[in-house]
């Protein structure tokens, strides 16, 4: 790691304002920040560590939100009993991802900003082209190992993987990222590769994800994340998806769905074809799979990743499946 | 917590040889108080960090070190340029070292990843990050990174595996049922928990290194080559490895770089290789592919078995990773031919990972066996108990001992093997195919002398003092358990110190032989100090059976007596106070009577001189397994769990079973992850290991292993070893992939023959 | 030179006063600084739990923790985590007993995680010891006495807490 300074923000104002100087980054769980400072990746000057302040980890539950402080852990979100019963997929999204010592490091905050596992985006003195961290240096990955790559939502720029598991649930479910002085909705804050990737979300200078907030709704509670990995644990996902459900008084035809996929594309995914096929439909098994099917429309393979637009609709429709009562 | 469950006590009989002792030096690890190499107190280190290639082939044309050399703390940076003044090491077998220099940072780039330059810096973060200013101008050379490259060709034939008996074509060609199906294994990793490194000091001429070592006086012989000092001059210290699995055996390039750095700073010199670095720092497992046609009659007697099989290289060295090591002593087979080739590729070259060539070896006749079975229409269990040999074909000669039918019929009866439906795809647990399936795994005995010395102090402790090593397989336990044993005392009273060249020699652990040969020496040494404080009981003026009329004395629980019931009854601590000894020293070593000058001694502990095969002798000796898998595949994910597993092992006589059904179970899991998670991704423009991390890299995690059944179905086998076992620590993972390989194909219907089974070869 | 920063660290309840540099990770404070080589470097990348100790009695990677950030909070490490009278704690008594352990170099960071398991109340089937235990690799395979370990642990603990409840 660079040889930088260390500072603790007393407030989030103070830390805002710190880490607009240059080469300063905002450290929290560090449990990325500090992976891809060994690697290489992150060069800081400065780190201001936000993980003192107080007041900012905290969870609550009322009749309309879920709000979400940015230092809340990930291991304290996916056990509280609220998230749980409101929120399934939510705090399955949490507990399939990573370990538990980083569910207990990593915060919410920072787990919106983890960065792809790209394995070239990761070495950059073998790989020094990767457009992620030197805009115009061109992809190592394209012709390279992509077993892992995304299919959806990339470009001829980069087609690195959005790695997380939260984001994709929280994508489904409409939830919103609070940055202080402005609020918008997580699907419109992670940003696809297009020409430039090394934007990854539409975080500005002297901001800060200050929360989270997840509205309550009857498919959020009626939900579940469903990951699918070589590995049965501490694994990234070949493919996941969130779904959530809700059914007309009659309790087959369905009202409101929500769909989102993760580990096939370059940002939480929401699959909102597959939506639109399912609403006013029975759920049969045979609604369900024309449906999902629509959730791969314009992916792209690269060589080794191509059985992901094979797995991706599977995964949706066992998800779905299962929260519906057909599995 | 203060409030406990009384402790479990064994029975006095777990500490004899064959109980069930917990593991010797069990309290230092559950503490963290065992000490493993880099993690002895060292005033005034330095920290050494490699930089490592990034080409596949080339030349270095130039080194820009100046970045580096201007970071703070930054000591010296060492480069190819640098003439490091070392001299070629001879071999393993021993063979002299050729009369040329050896450069540990090379000239010329044989494969990405290779170290070629070193920082040194007063802390490892300082020398970590000026390693990242190491600049480099290649002349990149045409490079094969795989042999799936076009141009990686046919490679060359080994001439010492090439095995042929009867007529194999001709008798393919005349067999009624005939099948021919072509195996891949990956490039597969050690990735032992603890890292590889050193910390090296001169003093003077004189070099201690503190590096995890399976084989502390191979490798101070091989430093002492490197640096042209005598041997004795070298001290390697290695009382616990954090893991080896075959990767600790020798010196590496990086030792090398550290050691000389230490020399030229005049300061001690730590270094850590990266986990990233430690995936092309030494060799893992070799690529393998191998084709095998077999050839029966109708009601499945096999006639004739045609092997050829080829491994992966470097480009500078000749490794073959030997596809046919078990394809001629699984069967009773008539006509036989196997040939095995390596292709050299830009890798470093391959290396010995538990159960070298067995194991690949094994994964190909054992599918190839079931898809016989399939062809024939057979259960796989009646077609390998038909096949059963009844000697060893290759060789002629009788089995030692060979309990593989034994494993085969425990195993199954345990697993519930005739509860088996054959057809595939015909057992299913909802949206889980379930599928069963076996996998015969073997390895030879390999017997080596070592030497011991047993040292019986005033107080009456008997310390067990060897050059052997312990890395988590129990030496320590079983020595404390055969000195007990022999010499007649509680376990509590030994004391045993293991992990340093300066101590009495010993056979590599490796190749499963050390148990065997190190127990021989112990036993040896401690029955000859037995024999000598007795003799001295009898025959010294003070002692209390002087003068006893009594010609023999029992040794037993730590107390001296006659056999005679009202006699005396002495402690050895009593003895040696009258004796007036502060210690008595015994040193034994179990060389044959032709090897006992200094010169002799000292090549048997050193090389792989005095080492002998398994059929050596008169008899062929090998370990057997038998393994039955149970896979849960998610057809629609293409995921596989292994849901159940049940291993029937013929390892002759278990010196501690509780450590052997460990080490068995340590095997089966890392065959779990070789069948379905483990594969070193090659990127093919430029030869990178890109997966080189435990992230990407995936070895199994405690969720993906079930309970695993392990049954002992050996006998004691004293031709192989002086105590009867046989080894353990290989032998646990051979056949574990093909059984897991041929579960899925029940499950599925599906043939993978290219490990691993990930999913997208499933969907 | 390279600035260096002066934290007191408390670790096991011992207050640690040391100059290091921000960027020294907790792992390498202990390891390099402090001489508490229990806790293991394995990957220094996150990747495999060796270097497990617990933070505020929260299981935690020291190798992706500055030791600056851990200044003002309660380190415990495996050093610790035994009885100042020298009784080991029911995890490490049952790692023996159940051999759940061969090289030995995972072992403290197992016993970190399995304690912490336990406290989590996480070990309630062997199914999830296995799924909260798989954040620590052990390459040498005793992933099956493990969860033995960690079973008996936590019924010990159990029965400790009920008698106690009882009294």
């Amino acid at each position: 790691m660079r040889d930088f300074s260390y500072t603790r923000a007393s407030s989030t104002e103070d830390a805002r304002k710190a880490a607009l100087e240059a080469g300063a980054m905002i450290l929290a769980g560090g449990t990325t920040l500090l992976d891809l400072a060994k690697c290489g990746v992150a060069e800081p000057d400065q780190l201001i560590d936000i993980s003192h302040i107080r007041g900012l980890d905290g969870i609550a539950v009322d009749d309309r939100a879920a709000t979400i402080g940015a230092l809340a852990k990930m291991s304290a979100v996916a056990d509280h009993p609220e998230i749980l019963s409101a929120f399934p997929a939510v705090s399955q999204s949490l507990s399939l991802a990573a370990s538990q010592q980083l569910r207990n490091m990593a915060t919410i905050g920072g787990n919106l900003l983890q960065r792809t596992r790209c394995p070239y985006f990761r070495d950059p003195s073998t790989f020094p082209a990767c457009n992620k961290r030197e805009p115009g240096s061109g992809c190592s990955a394209i012709g390279g190992v992509t077993r892992n790559h995304a299919v959806l939502g990339t470009s001829e720029y980069c087609i690195a993987t959005y790695p997380g598991d939260l984001a994709v649930a929280l994508v489904a479910f409409d939830a919103e990222v609070n940055l202080g002085t402005r609020t918008v909705s997580v699907e419109d804050f992670f940003l696809a590769p297009g020409d430039t990737p090394e934007k990854e979300t539409v975080i500005a200078p002297g901001e800060m994800i200050m929360g989270i907030s997840i509205p309550v709704s009857p498919a959020a509670r009626h939900s579940t994340y469903l990951k699918v990995r070589d590995r049965q644990s501490y694994e990234f996902a070949a493919a996941s998806a969130a779904v959530g459900l809700e059914f007309e008084t009659d309790g087959k035809t369905v009202r409101g769905v929500r769909v989102a996929l993760g580990g096939v594309a370059t940002r939480p995914w929401r699959a909102r074809a597959v939506e639109q096929a399912l609403v006013g439909k029975v759920l049969t098994e045979e609604a369900i799979a024309s449906a999902a099917a629509l959730a791969m429309e314009g992916a792209v393979a690269h060589g080794a990743n191509r059985y992901k637009i094979e797995l991706a609709p599977r995964v949706i429709a066992r998800a779905l499946q299962t929260v519906g009562g057909l599995a | 917590m203060t409030i406990m469950e009384p402790r479990k006590h064994g029975s006095a009989a777990d500490g004899m040889v064959g109980g069930r002792m917990s593991r010797f030096e069990g309290e230092l690890k559950i503490t963290g108080s065992a000490t493993y190499a880099l993690e002895y107190p060292m005033e005034d280190a330095a920290h050494a960090v490699l930089v490592q290639s990034t080409i596949a082939a080339g030349r270095i044309v130039s080194v820009d070190t100046s970045k580096a050399l201007a970071m703070p703390g930054v000591l010296a940076v060492l480069t190819p340029e640098d003439d490091l003044g070392l001299r070629a090491c001879g071999d393993w077998m021993g063979s002299a070292a050729k009369d040329e220099p050896y450069y540990p940072l090379p000239k010329v780039v044989q494969f990405n990843g290779q170290s070629i330059a070193a920082v040194i810096a007063e802390s490892r973060e300082q020398a970590s990050e000026a390693a990242k200013l190491v600049t480099f101008t290649y002349e990149e050379t045409p490079s094969v990174t795989s042999f799936h490259d076009p141009n990686a060709g046919e490679g060359k034939l080994m001439p010492n595996l090439v095995v042929n008996w009867g007529d194999a074509e001709a008798a393919l060609a005349a067999a009624a049922v005939r099948i021919e199906a072509t195996y891949e294994t990956p490039r597969e990793y050690h990735v032992a928990m603890e890292p590889h490194g050193l910390v090296a000091k001169w003093d003077g001429d004189e070099l201690t290194i503190w590096e995890p070592s399976q084989w502390s006086h191979g490798m101070a012989r091989m430093y002492a080559e490197w640096f042209s000092v005598p041997y004795e001059n070298v001290r390697i210290v290695s009382p616990f490895i954090g893991g080896g699995f075959g990767s600790k055996g020798q010196p590496l390039a990086y030792g090398a770089v550290a050691v000389a750095a230490a020399k030229r700073l005049g300061r001690p010199v730590k270094l850590a290789v990266t986990r990233p670095q430690n995936f092309t720092s030494y060799g893992g497992r070799a690529a393998t592919r191998q084709t095998i046609s077999l050839g029966a009659t109708k009601d499945g007697i096999l006639q004739s078995i045609v092997h050829r099989g080829m491994s992966e290289t470097s480009i500078y060295m000749d490794y073959p990773e030997q596809t046919g090591a078990a394809t001629p002593v699984l069967y009773k087979v008539e006509n036989f031919s196997s040939e095995h080739r390596v292709v050299p590729v830009n890798t470093v070259t391959p290396g010995a990972l538990r159960g070298p060539g067995k194991n690949p070896s094994s994964y190909g006749i054992e599918c190839a066996m079931e898809e016989l079975a399939y062809a024939l229409g057979m259960d796989p269990l009646e077609l390998r108990l038909k096949n059963y040999a009844d000697h060893d074909y290759q060789s002629g000669k009788p089995w030692s001992t060979r309990q593989l039918r034994e494993a085969l019929t425990e195993g199954a009866k345990a697993f519930g093997w005739d509860r088996r439906s054959h057809e595939p795809r015909s057992m299913r647990d909802g949206n889980q195919l379930v599928g069963w399936g076996i996998g015969c795994g073997t390895f030879p005995v390999i017997r080596a002398p070592s030497e011991a010395m047993i040292r019986v102090l005033a107080d009456g402790t008997v310390e067990v003092v060897s050059g052997s090593i312990d890395m988590g397989q129990g030496t320590y336990t079983i020595l404390a358990q055969t000195a007990a044993e022999a010499m007649g005392v509680p376990v509590s009273q030994v004391v045993v110190r293991l992990g340093d060249s300066r101590l009495p020699g010993s056979a590599i652990a490796g190749g499963s032989m050390l148990a065997g040969s190190i127990t021989g020496a112990v036993h040896k040494a401690a029955i000859a100090a037995r024999d000598e404080i007795v003799g001295l009981a009898l025959n010294t003026p003070n002692s209390p059976f002087a003068g006893s009329g009594a010609n023999t004395l029992v040794v037993a629980d730590g107390e001296i007596s006659t056999t005679l019931a009202d006699g005396p009854k002495v402690t050895i601590a009593e003895m040696m106070k009258a004796l007036g000894r502060e210690h008595l020293e015994i040193r034994r070593n179990t060389l044959s009577d032709d090897a006992q000058e200094a010169a002799e001694q000292r090549r048997a502990w050193t090389t792989m001189a005095r080492v002998m095969g398994p059929t050596m002798g008169e008899f062929s000796m090998h370990s057997w397994c038998a393994h039955f898998a149970e896979v849960r595949v998610d057809e629609a994910f293409g995921t596989v769990r292994v849901s159940r597993m049940v291993s029937a092992f013929d390892c002759g006589r278990l010196y501690n079973p509780k450590l052997v059904e460990s080490q068995w179970r340590g095997g089966i899991i890392m065959g779990i992850g070789q069948a379905l998670l483990e594969e070193g991704l090659v990127d093919p423009r430029n030869g990178r290991t890109i997966n080189n991390n435990v992230g990407d890299y995936l070895v199994p995690t405690n969720s993906d292993i079930p309970d695993l059944q392990v049954i002992s179905v050996g006998v004691p086998d004293l031709n192989a070893s002086a105590l009867g076992g046989k080894g353990v620590g290989e032998v646990g993972i051979v056949g574990v992939a093909p059984s897991i390989a041929n579960a899925v194909f029940h499950a599925t219907g599906k043939r993978v023959r290219d490990l691993p089974i990930t999913l997208e070869k499933l969907i | 030179m390279t600035r260096t920063i002066h934290v007191t660290l408390d670790i096991n309840g011992e207050m640690h006063s040391l100059d290091v540099e921000p960027r020294v990770t907790l792992l390498d404070a202990l390891r390099d600084h402090l001489e508490l080589t229990g806790t293991k470097k394995g990957c220094d990348q996150g990747q495999c739990g060796a270097c497990t100790c617990h933070v505020d009695g929260q299981r935690v990677l020291s190798c992706l923790t500055l030791a600056a950030q851990v200044e003002g909070r309660q380190v415990t490490t495996i050093e610790g985590i035994a009885d100042d009278d020298g009784t080991l704690h029911a995890v490490q008594r049952a790692f023996l007993e159940h051999d759940a352990f061969q090289c030995g170099y995972c072992t403290p960071g197992q016993i970190m995680s399995a304690v912490a398991c336990i406290r989590e109340g996480h070990a309630g089937s062997d199914a999830e010891i296995r799924e909260y235990m798989s954040g620590n690799l052990c390459r040498c395979g005793a992933y099956n006495s493990i969860v033995a370990a960690v079973r008996e642990a936590a019924e010990l603990t159990a029965g400790v807490r009920q008698k106690a409840e009882a009294a």
